[in-house]
C-alpha cells in the first residue's frame, strides 16, 4: 500500500458494512477484489492521463473518514425547503449516504417496479442483486469506483421489470449534513430497466449549510432492449464539499438514455460518465452544464465506447467560468473496428467571464471503423460584445445583461430538463448562482 | 431635444464624421439620407453609445444632458432608442423575459414602479394590438431564427413598449419586401406623437413614401450638406446624389 493511500484514503476502505446487513459471499469477494484493485493502483499522480488537469492533493489532505452511523436527527419538516414546488415524484431520501425509509415517499408504486435501499435489499433479498451489483463496472474498476465498492453499504436500488413504466419521476435526494469531523459517504446506486421499461430518474446532491464533507457516489445502470431512461443529475453540494461521482451505463439493443448533468456546487467535483453499448441501434444522449467560480473545480470525464454498429451518441457540455473558477472537460468517444454506422457528435462550449478563470477542454475521437459519422467541436469564448450592446441599448445594465446572456447560454441545456417544475427550479438556482457571481 | 454640433468621430484611425450638425425638436421626424459610406450608420451608433467609435470633437446634448458622457443604458433611460439595422440574435434569451427586463430597467431608472407579470402582459397585448402583430414572436428567443421582417417588427415592437422620446431607425427598411415595409411603417406611424421625435436613417426614398418626414438631410463624407423638406427626398429619388456635386459623390 502506498504511503499516500495510507494517509488519505485508507479509512475509506475500512468502512464496515452496517451491523445489520448479512454479508453475502459474493459481495465479500467483490469487496476484497476492489480492495486489491485499490492496492495495485495506488493514488494516480498528475502523470496519469485521467488526472492530468485535476490534482487529488487537496482531497487527500482533508482526512475524510466514512460516515459511521445513520443520522436520525433529520425530520420531515427539515426537508420542506429542499423539495421542488410542484414536482410530483417517488421520493427517496438519503442522508449522509444512508437510505431513510421514514423520510422517503414510495407509495403506490406500480406493479413490476421495485425501489428500495441497497442495505435493506442486501439483507432481505441479496439474490436480486447478485450479478447486477458491479455488473456494469466489472472488475477493472478505476480508483474511486473501487473505493466505493470496497466500502459500499447503502444506496438506491431501482428495478423495473419488462414493460414497466413510471409516470412520475423517481427523485433521489442525497442530503449531506455536516458532522464534527469531515466525513465521506459512498452511496452505490443500481438502476436496472427491463426490456421496454421507461423511467425518469432525478438525482439531487444537496446540503443545507456550508460544511466540509465528501461524496463518492457510483451509479450503475443497465437498460434492456427498447428501454428508455431519462436521467437528470443536479450536483448542488455545499460550497466546501468534495464530490466524486461515477456513472457506468450499459445500453441494450435500441434502448435510449437521455442524461443531463448539472454541476453547480462543491469546491472540487469530479464526474466520470462511462457508456458501453451492449446492443445495436441504441441511443445515448449526454448533456451537461457546469458553473465554476472562485476556488471551484468542475471536472467532467466522458468515455463513450462504441463497440457495436449502428449506435448513436451525442455529447453536449457547456460551461460558465468566472472569478478564478476552473473546469476540465475530457471527452473520449471510441469507435471500434466493427462499429460501422456509428453516429457520434461531441461538443464542449465554454464562456470565460473573467481573466482568472480557466478551462482545459480535450474532446477526442478514436475511430477505427471507416463507415461512421463522427464529429467534435470545442469553443472557449467571452460574451459577445454585440449582444451585450444590444441589451444595454435597451436600458439593461451591463452586469444584468451579462447575466442574461449567461442564462441564455445555459438555456440550451436547462430547457431540456423535465418536468417543468424541475426545469424552473434548476434554472432559478443557476440564476441565483450567476446573481452572486462577480461578472461586473 | 437633440442638438448635435460639429460632431467628429473616428473608427480606428479613419475619420467618418467630420463636423456634423443637426437639431431635432420635439415631435419632429427627420430623415437622414446619403450614399453608402457617408457615415449614416456611424452617426446612429455614436448617438446610441456603441463601442468602437472615438468621438474626436463636437458635442451632443439630449434633453439638456451631455449624451456622449453616458453609457448606452443611461441613454436608453433618458429616452433614446436605436432600432438596429441588423438586430442581434440572442439564443436562449426569451423575448418576453428580455422585454420585461428592459422595460422595468427603464421604469426604475425613471423612478417609476416596476410592472409585475400581469401588468406587463396586459401592456404587451395592448401594444401588439396597436401594431397589428401577433404574439408568436414573444415566446421565442430574442431575434433567434427570426426572418428579416420579423426582426424589424420586433424592433418596432420594442420601441412601442419602451416609449422612447427619440427613436433612431437605422436603415430599418433595408432587406424588407413591400409588405413587411408597410407593417413596419404603420408601426412607426402609430407611434408618432407630439412628444416623440424620430430620426430615420435610410439610403432610399422608398421608406419616406410610408413615413412622411418633416425634414430631410443629406449626409455625405461625414457632414450634412443639404437640408430641406420632404420634397428634397423626391429630388434625390429622381436625380440620385450626383447632382449635389462633388461633395456628395
Amino acid at each position: 500500500m502506498t504511503a499516500a493511500l495510507d494517509k488519505g484514503l485508507l479509512p475509506w476502505l475500512t468502512a464496515a458494512p452496517t451491523a445489520d446487513t448479512v454479508p453475502s459471499g459474493w459481495l465479500e469477494a467483490q469487496r476484497a477484489q476492489a480492495r486489491a484493485r485499490v492496492d495495485t493502483q495506488g493514488i494516480p499522480g498528475n502523470k496519469a492521463e485521467n488526472w492530468r488537469y485535476t490534482s487529488l492533493t487537496r482531497l487527500l489532505a482533508q482526512g475524510f473518514v466514512p460516515t459511521a452511523e445513520s443520522l436520525t436527527a433529520v425530520q420531515r419538516e427539515d426537508l420542506e425547503d429542499l423539495l421542488i414546488p410542484g414536482l410530483e415524484s417517488y421520493r427517496v431520501l438519503m442522508v449522509n449516504g444512508r437510505f431513510m425509509p421514514g423520510l422517503s415517499d414510495l407509495h403506490d408504486l406500480p406493479v413490476g417496479v421495485r425501489i428500495a435501499g441497497l442495505a435493506a435489499l442486501l439483507k432481505s433479498d441479496p439474490d436480486a442483486l447478485q450479478g447486477r451489483l458491479n455488473g456494469v463496472i466489472g472488475d477493472a474498476q478505476p480508483l474511486f469506483a473501487a473505493l466505493n465498492t470496497a466500502g459500499l453499504d447503502d444506496g438506491l436500488v431501482v428495478l423495473l421489470e419488462r414493460g414497466a413504466r413510471l409516470e412520475r419521476p423517481i427523485e433521489l435526494i442525497h442530503l449531506s449534513v455536516g458532522m464534527d469531523e469531515p466525513r465521506v459517504a459512498q452511496p452505490r446506486h443500481l438502476i436496472v430497466l427491463g426490456d421496454g421499461a421507461q423511467a425518469n430518474l432525478i438525482e439531487r446532491y444537496l446540503s443545507p449549510g456550508d460544511s466540509l464533507y465528501c461524496t463518492n457516489a457510483v451509479v450503475e445502470i443497465t437498460l434492456g432492449r427498447d428501454a428508455l431512461l431519462t436521467h437528470q443529475r443536479i450536483q448542488a453540494e455545499s460550497a466546501r464539499a468534495f464530490h466524486l461521482s461515477g456513472l457506468y451505463l450499459r445500453l441494450g439493443t435500441a434502448s435510449r438514455y437521455q442524461g443531463l448533468n448539472v454541476g453547480l456546487g462543491a469546491s472540487w467535483a469530479r464526474t466520470d460518465l462511462c457508456v458501453r453499448f451492449a446492443g445495436e441501434h441504441a441511443e445515448c444522449d449526454l448533456q451537461g452544464l457546469y458553473l465554476a467560480g472562485d476556488g471551484q473545480l468542475m471536472d467532467f470525464h466522458l468515455d463513450v465506447d462504441h463497440q457495436l454498429p449502428q449506435c448513436t451518441s451525442r455529447e453536449n457540455f457547456k460551461g460558465i467560468l468566472y472569478g478564478k473558477g476552473r473546469a476540465v472537460f475530457d471527452g473520449l468517444v471510441r469507435v471500434a473496428r466493427d462499429a460501422q454506422k456509428t453516429d457520434a457528435a461531441m461538443t464542449n462550449r465554454n464562456l470565460l467571464l473573467c481573466e482568472g478563470a480557466e478551462v482545459d477542454t480535450k474532446p477526442q475521437l478514436q475511430i477505427n471503423a471507416d463507415d461512421v459519422k463522427c464529429s467534435h467541436g470545442t469553443t472557449v469564448g467571452q460574451i459577445d460584445p454585440e449582444q451585450l450592446f444590444y441589451l444595454r441599448s435597451r436600458g439593461i445594465s451591463a452586469a444584468r445583461a451579462r447575466r442574461l446572456l449567461c442564462l441564455g447560454f445555459a438555456g440550451e441545456i436547462l430547457d431540456a430538463l423535465v418536468p417543468e417544475a424541475l426545469r424552473e427550479q434548476v434554472t432559478e438556482q443557476v440564476g441565483r448562482v450567476l446573481e452572486q457571481a462577480p461578472l461586473d | 431635444m437633440l442638438s448635435v454640433k460639429g460632431l467628429r468621430a473616428k473608427v480606428g484611425e479613419k475619420e467618418i464624421l467630420k463636423g456634423l450638425d443637426l437639431e431635432v425638436g420635439r415631435g419632429e421626424v427627420h430623415a437622414i439620407m446619403g450614399p453608402n459610406g457617408s457615415g449614416k450608420s456611424t452617426f446612429a451608433h455614436v448617438l446610441s453609445g456603441r463601442e468602437g467609435y472615438t468621438v474626436t470633437g463636437g458635442s451632443v446634448t439630449f434633453e439638456g444632458r451631455d449624451l456622449l458622457d453616458l453609457t448606452p443604458e443611461e441613454r436608453a433611460h433618458l429616452g433614446l432608442f436605436l432600432a438596429f439595422q441588423y438586430p442581434v440574435e440572442l439564443p436562449g434569451v426569451n423575448n418576453t423575459y428580455f422585454l420585461k427586463a428592459a422595460l422595468n430597467a427603464i421604469r426604475s431608472a425613471r423612478g417609476q414602479p416596476e410592472l409585475d407579470a400581469v401588468a406587463f402582459l396586459r401592456l404587451m397585448k395592448e401594444r401588439l394590438k396597436v401594431l397589428h402583430l401577433d404574439d408568436s414572436l414573444l415566446k421565442r428567443p430574442v431575434n433567434f431564427g427570426f426572418s428579416g421582417g420579423e426582426k424589424k417588427r420586433n424592433e418596432i415592437f420594442q420601441m412601442a413598449l419602451l416609449e422612447p422620446k427619440l427613436a433612431i431607425l437605422d436603415e430599418t427598411d433595408s432587406g424588407l419586401d413591400i409588405d413587411a415595409l408597410r407593417i413596419v411603417a404603420d408601426g412607426v406611424n402609430a407611434l408618432r406623437s407630439p412628444e416623440r421625435s424620430v430620426i430615420l436613417v435610410t439610403h432610399y426614398q422608398r421608406l419616406l413614401d410610408y413615413i412622411e418626414p418633416d425634414f430631410v438631410h443629406v449626409l455625405a463624407h461625414g457632414r450634412i450638406i443639404r437640408s430641406g423638406g420632404k420634397e428634397l427626398a423626391l429630388e434625390l429619388e429622381e436625380k440620385g446624389y450626383g447632382w449635389l456635386g462633388e461633395e456628395a459623390a
